[in-house]
């Protein structure tokens, strides 16, 4: 009887400690392969936070996002920006480890689909003159993202 | 000959513009990664899309941080991180504002690496705080590349490591910073 008691408490303490060292150890999703909450033009995504913050926030923030749009610059390190030529506003996104080879996928000038999460965003203008950002334009982040093929 | 006035007005207040733009250079693309050592465990995230801003004339440099656009390895972390340490849903963004105190001494025209330091108000978690940080400026064919590594402790920045994990997270934090900076066309 004795015996039992003590196998049922070191089991319950391995499935404890299994479960720990699951939790602790889980890596951070992979945001690219599923589905995605909501699918959006570049050009649209960053209209929306510039003309309805609040309502940009409760549809995009936080949200995974396919980005379409035609990309504007790349970094090989792991980053792709979209948006039209000529405006200072655009998708600003970072790769997932994952993916960080996924900037050869895409070509500046060309039409491309990224997702990833929406991970915040600074619109511009506001009336500090000494703000050297309001000159920016405005800007959306993805974060963990990756190329989506069609 | 009002209206060629204008014309001329308009024409110069143009060029007064593009002048004044051509001296900035910006990136949407920063990099900023952290790294705490800690005897338990290693902490490193990254963040991909910092925004920044150099005016090479003044020398003025300002950067914003997306609290939420770290990326970690681990889910657990990414969420205290978050959730717990730099509360991003209430502070979302990490600023800094300053100017190369030094500017004088780096020749945008000419290419080169110099040392620069860099001196301004870091605000975070909603704390804002004087830094003054040594930085290297590359400039490559028009281009400039802007790197600097330094230290922030957590405690300055009124982030609270709960007593449990104590001991093993780090209360100096490395910051690194990478950012590639284009001309910015008016």
């Amino acid at each position: 009887m004795k015996r039992k008691i003590i196998l049922i408490v070191v089991a319950v303490i391995l499935v404890a400690g299994a479960i720990a060292a699951y939790l602790y150890f889980k890596p951070t999703p992979d945001i690219v392969q599923g589905s995605p909450d909501v699918s959006v033009n570049a050009g649209e995504l960053i209209a929306a936070f510039e003309s309805d913050t609040a309502a940009a926030r409760r549809l995009y923030l936080d949200k995974v996002v396919a980005v379409t749009g035609p990309v504007k610059s790349i970094d090989t390190s792991g980053s792709v920006v979209l948006g039209e030529d000529g405006s200072l506003s655009v998708v600003s996104i970072g790769l997932d480890r994952r993916y960080l080879d996924d900037h050869q996928k895409v070509k500046v000038g060309k039409v491309a689909t990224l997702q990833g999460i929406c991970s915040g965003y600074t619109t511009s203008g506001g009336g500090d003159p000494d703000d050297l950002l309001a000159s920016l334009g405005t800007t959306v982040q993805l974060r963990s993202a990756g190329v989506k093929n069609k | 000959m009002f209206r060629k006035h204008l014309l001329l007005f308009c024409g110069s207040l143009l060029l007064v513009m593009t002048v004044s733009a051509q001296d900035r250079y910006f990136t949407k693309t920063g990099r900023i990664e952290f790294v705490s050592k800690a005897p338990l465990e290693d902490i490193e995230a990254q963040n991909k899309t910092v925004t920044a801003v150099l005016d090479t004339k003044t020398g003025a440099l300002q950067f914003s941080v997306q609290m939420k656009s770290f990326e970690f390895e681990k889910a657990l972390m990414q969420q205290h991180f978050n959730e717990n340490y730099v509360e991003s849903d209430k502070y979302p963004k990490a600023e800094f504002r300053g100017v190369v105190t030094n500017n004088a001494s780096v020749n945008y025209s000419k290419n080169g690496s110099y040392p620069v330091t860099v001196k301004g108000k870091l605000s975070l978690h909603n704390v804002t705080k004087d830094v003054e940080v040594p930085g290297t400026v590359k400039v490559d064919d028009g281009k400039i590349e802007a790197v600097s590594t330094f230290t922030i402790l957590l405690s300055d920045y009124k982030i609270a490591i709960p007593s449990p994990v104590k001991n093993k997270i780090a209360n100096n934090i490395k910051i690194v910073v990478d950012t590639k900076l284009d001309p910015l066309k008016g």
